[in-house]
């Protein structure tokens, strides 16, 4: 089913909605026969509960009660118009407007749910659901401003006891996500101590109170049992550990999970949804169709559902390209999935990265993988997007599900803004470190390898620290080792996570650098066997987190002490070069950008000072020397494309073929989609007679769709000539003719090749 | 249409370089700041370089950095029409910034501009039977309703008067005029219609590859492109006072001929058959060639 069509069918689904659940609302709302009804609901008598419900609705009960009813049947235009209706016969009823937003946020209406939820607490500025309905949709959205509504629950025990105990499972929740587990059990307490007070159901106390021993390694929850015992169709109690399991990367396990949840409950389309998702990062395309129109079928206001299924549906414009293209013993297969537009264009690179890569981190960490890698590049970015989270608008270039591997394509992005082949080789080292430690890994460790991994290893290696880093070394806001994970997953300032994924390569380069690569595979081993990071430093290592931080402080203080003393007159000359651009002082320039390149030789972002005084040196005419500033910003790492196919361009232009052949070869690794680039690097690669590494560059220059396809025809033929491939050649140059007959160097080729000449 | 008169068509449309003379005239307009200032002169001396190999010097007219009245450039065109002859074919580039009100285009240069109202009164007297006019200036668009003609092309930089944007298109039409990759058909010739072509692509390219949304979309008006030879890659072309050789060209230009009429055919054709027969008049035209550069040799030496 095409997503068009799909849009065109939601009329008809709403005509007959199927009963889905309404979450428990503790109290919100107080009528007596709607309570009636609920407690049927909430104790898993779904049929009685659906007759209790349409009595309600088609009773002479108030809009606002049948509304209830009529939600609570699935019906949710029908309970909007009721809504409606009973907020404008009750204007300074605030319940009315608090679970009026409530259906909003059900689905996935969350700014309309707000703004209702403001109008309810203008009405009644004390409603304690209101402030805990806005706690939630904040909270949802990762707003610290969530802590302002939840505090006057949390604190207040005046309040109403419902809303204080949906509050603390709020909190409960987030403290677990945060892996707070003692704050997520206190908080759990007193969730419940309120629930049983007040005679609520338990049924999400349960659920995450089975989240949390999940989190303590206890898979087989008591509290499983006394939930399905409460309501055996109360697929949350699986659904909500699923969740954790997901946060923590482990998505095999988050699929059995959800798998029960739907079993339990066949209606819960959050669950449907999240099995969906969950499977195709398991690469499990088919099912996760089948779950994802499930979940559409039951909640077609998922923008989530709806932007997965849109985006299988666009699968049928990639290319699947297997390695090899027939299972051969011994040989780890691995899939591409690549947009037709660049499929050809990408593959024989990134293959031979993958292929590298493999080799490397199976001989580096001891862990030889153990099913197929798939490796998937989108060419829109927020496809990507929607991959990764099911929703458009994140900022991350690659995520990796364990054997899948998803990425923005070089299209995908600015080449200045992108090293894919760098991408491509972090998200390589993430499927080893999560597989090899059962997806236990933490956050830190995982990133922290994938980033040391691409300074050491990577296609464009070199210690690549962006200025923001250093000023947070300055600021001393690196965290301690048993907190590193927070910097990922809760960052508190604006560019915390970039903080964190560069301390986290600093931590792993200190310890492969201090105590050997051994101890970094030993930490993947204690992480394997479920140790968490303080216990796995103390295993591993044998020091204290506390004494950890110390040694790892003075390495960075070894290592860049001297430069972050040195950043107020580092950020003072790049403005000074900045301003003596605009008045041409060139000979200034080279003074500067030199005084910058010795207080930090191996800086290399877009602002590098190599830039500068290789455009000075040109400017003054002194090639050499902007040659030699190019040569060693691309040796510590730099990449800026432009920079480099100039580079590449003088070095030719001076006869040194090899380094111009190296310098655009890494180009290929950032901006692969320069037609231009791949014939003159071929061109290179031929006259240094290796015909086989120029006809690759050649074949892509020609799928890049040249303006001129005649040259691009002869340089094939070129290169099939050097390889001794005749009849190939002979195709190639007959097209090349085709195209402009009275091309002299195919002609004479052409010549050669029949053995025909001049005279004859 | 019967094949003997598609091919007389076809034949027609090879590009005309020596049968009229050529006047090639310049505009270079002010550059308002050093960065386009040089661009511009630089496209100039390309223009210039690609002209002098089609044309005699005295037939090349410059006026440059926009430091030029008005006035001087429309009493040029009067005088230039005393100078043409009706064969003769007319290349006219203005090199610069463009501006359009909604009323009226401006190409800038000192003092009072020249406006399209002005270009198509200077051009309107000409004799020339083909003129082609290439503005690369930031609003050129403008000026297709007021120069369109039946015996004109018109290569603009932007689709309309509203693209106001600084533009690329310069850049690229001018380093076409020595850029074998322009030459698509490899007879050492730019056209007028080639160098547009590449132009176009590079332009679109430029902005696809920066994620930026293009602000200019460059146009061609006219149908004589394709004939409107601007540049000769390699320099001039040798005289052909040689029999031999001129007996050799003509060969070549019934080969070229027997090509054309091939790829009319390959329709009808199995991809075999056009495979073969393309083989066979691909080598006998490679041998032609082989013998004129020979020929041509044996004349220098």
């Amino acid at each position: 089913m095409t997503f068009g069509v799909r849009t065109f069918s939601i009329l008809g689904l709403l005509m007959t909605w199927p009963a889905i659940a309404r979450d428990i609302h503790y109290g919100a709302v107080n009528d007596p026969q709607l309570l009636h009804c609920d407690r049927m609901y909430w104790g898993g008598k779904l049929a009685e509960a659906g007759n209790c419900y349409r009595d309600l609705l088609s009773g002479d009960a108030v809009a606002a009660i049948r509304a209830e009813a009529a939600w609570a049947l699935g019906d949710l235009q029908l309970a909007n118009r009721l809504f409606k209706e009973a907020a404008g016969e009750n204007p300074d009823d605030a319940t009315v407007r608090v679970r009026w937003g409530d259906l909003f946020a059900d689905s996935h209406q969350d700014g309309e749910a707000m703004n209702i939820y403001r109008e309810a607490l203008t009405i009644d500025p004390d409603n304690a659901f209101a402030t805990l309905s806005a706690a939630r949709v904040l909270v949802g959205a990762f707003d610290e401003a969530a802590n302002t509504y939840l505090e006057p629950l949390l604190s207040d025990s005046t309040r109403d006891a419902g809303a204080r105990a949906a509050a603390w499972l709020v909190v409960a929740r987030v403290s677990l996500e945060n892996s707070r587990f003692s704050e997520g059990a206190d908080a759990l307490d007193k969730a419940q101590e309120l629930l049983e007070q007040n005679d609520w159901p338990l049924l999400e106390l349960y659920a995450l109170r089975a989240a949390a021993d999940l989190l303590d390694n206890v898979t087989e929850s008591d509290y499983t049992a006394m939930s399905l015992d409460a309501n055996p169709h109360f697929g949350g109690i699986y659904a909500t550990p699923a969740h954790f399991y997901v946060i923590t990367r482990r998505y095999r396990d988050a699929i059995d999970l959800y798998q029960k949840a739907v079993d339990v409950d066949p209606k819960l389309a959050a669950a449907h949804e999240e099995l969906g998702v969950n499977l195709l990062r398991d690469n499990q395309m088919s099912r996760a169709r089948k779950h994802l129109e499930l979940a559409y079928q039951e909640d077609p206001f998922s923008p989530k559902a709806v932007n997965t299924l849109r985006l299988l549906d666009s699968f049928e414009d990639f290319r699947l390209i297997n390695d090899p293209e027939t299972p051969q013993p011994g040989v780890l297969p691995i899939t591409f999935r690549l947009h037709r537009d660049e499929a050809a264009i990408i593959a024989p690179y990134a293959l031979e990265l993958v292929r590298e890569s493999i080799a490397e981190f199976t001989g580096r960490y001891g862990f030889e993988l153990k099913e197929p890698v798939v490796v998937e590049m989108y060419p829109d970015h927020e496809d990507f997007a929607v991959r990764t989270a099911g929703m458009p608008g994140i900022g991350i270039l690659g995520a990796t599900f364990g054997y899948v591997v998803a990425m923005d394509s070089p299209s995908g992005r600015p080449p200045e803004q992108f090293q894919w082949g760098t991408t491509l080789w972090h998200e390589m080292a993430h499927v080893f470190t999560l597989e090899a430690t059962d997806h236990l890994v933490p956050r830190w460790f995982s990133e922290g390898v994938s980033v040391f991994e691409e300074w050491r290893s990577g296609p464009n290696p070199g210690v690549r620290i962006p200025m923001a880093v250093y000023n947070a070394m300055k600021d001393d806001r690196f965290l301690p080792i048993a907190e590193l994970d927070e910097g990922f997953i809760r960052p508190t300032y604006e560019e915390q996570v970039i903080v964190s994924y560069m301390q986290a390569g600093l931590v792993c380069q200190f310890i492969d650098e201090t105590y050997g690569t051994e101890k970094l595979r030993g930490l993947l081993k204690s992480f394997k066997e479920g140790l968490q990071t303080g216990d796995a430093i103390e295993a591993v290592l044998d020091m204290s987190p506390a004494a950890f931080d110390r040694e790892f402080e003075q390495f960075v203080g070894k290592d860049h002490g001297s430069f972050i003393d040195k950043l107020p007159e580092w950020h003072q000359t790049q403005q000074s070069i900045s301003e003596l651009v605009s008045d041409a002082g060139w000979p200034d320039i080279v003074g500067h950008a030199e005084l910058l390149v010795d207080m930090l030789p191996q800086y290399i972002e877009v602002d590098s000072p190599y830039l500068s005084l290789a455009r000075a040196k040109e400017e003054m005419n002194l090639r050499d020397e902007a040659v030699a500033a190019l040569m060693a910003f691309w040796k510590q790492g730099g990449y800026e494309p432009v920079a480099l196919k100039r580079l590449g361009g003088w070095l030719h232009e001076s006869g040194r073929i090899n380094d111009a052949i190296a310098v655009f070869q890494s180009i290929n690794m950032v901006d692969p989609l320069d037609q231009e680039l791949h014939g003159v690097l071929g061109e290179l690669l031929l006259d240094q007679e290796r015909a086989d590494e120029a006809l690759r560059e050649f074949t892509i220059a020609l799928e890049l769709n040249p303006h001129d396809k005649a040259t691009a025809h002869f340089r094939l033929a070129k290169a099939h000539h050097a390889l001794g491939n005749e009849v190939e050649t002979q195709s190639q140059l007959l097209m090349a003719l085709d195209v402009a007959p009275n091309y002299r160097p195919a002609q004479r080729l052409l010549l050669e090749l029949m053995g025909a000449d001049a005279g004859n | 249409m019967s094949r003997r008169k598609i091919l007389t068509a076809i034949l027609c449309m090879m590009p005309a370089l020596a049968a009229a003379e050529m006047h090639v005239v310049i505009l270079e307009g002010r550059g308002g700041e050093d960065r386009y200032t040089e661009q511009f002169a630089a496209q100039v001396a390309s223009i210039e370089i690609a002209a002098s190999a089609l044309t005699t010097k005295d037939r090349i007219h410059v006026f440059r950095n926009g430091d030029y009245s008005r006035q001087s450039v429309i009493d040029f065109f009067v005088s230039l029409e005393e100078q043409m002859l009706a064969g003769d074919r007319l290349a006219f580039y203005l090199i610069g910034h463009g501006s359009y009100d909604e009323h009226e285009y401006k190409f800038n240069i000192v003092g009072a501009d020249l406006t399209d109202t002005d270009l198509a009164e200077m051009l309107a007297g000409l004799p020339a039977s083909h003129q082609l006019i290439v503005n690369t200036s930031s609003s050129s668009g403008a000026i297709v309703d007021s120069l369109r003609r039946d015996d004109r092309t018109l290569i603009l930089a932007t689709r309309s008067g509203v693209e106001r944007h600084a533009t690329r298109f310069g850049s690229y039409f001018s380093a076409a005029l020595s850029s074998d990759s322009a030459d698509l058909d490899k007879n050492r010739i730019v056209t007028a219609e080639e160098a547009f072509r590449f132009a176009e692509r590079q332009v679109a390219d430029y902005f696809e590859r920066n994620g930026q949304l293009a602000t200019e979309h460059p146009r061609i008006d006219g149908g004589q492109a394709p004939r409107f030879g601007l540049a000769r890659l390699g320099g001039q072309a040798p005289a052909q006072s040689d029999a031999e050789l001129r007996r050799l060209v003509a060969s070549r230009d019934d080969l070229n001929s027997e090509i054309e009429e091939l790829r009319l055919r390959r329709e009808s054709m199995t991809a075999n058959a056009y495979q073969a027969e393309l083989l066979d008049k691909m080598l006998r035209l490679a041998t032609v060639e082989d013998r004129i550069e020979q020929r041509e040799r044996e004349i220098v030496e």
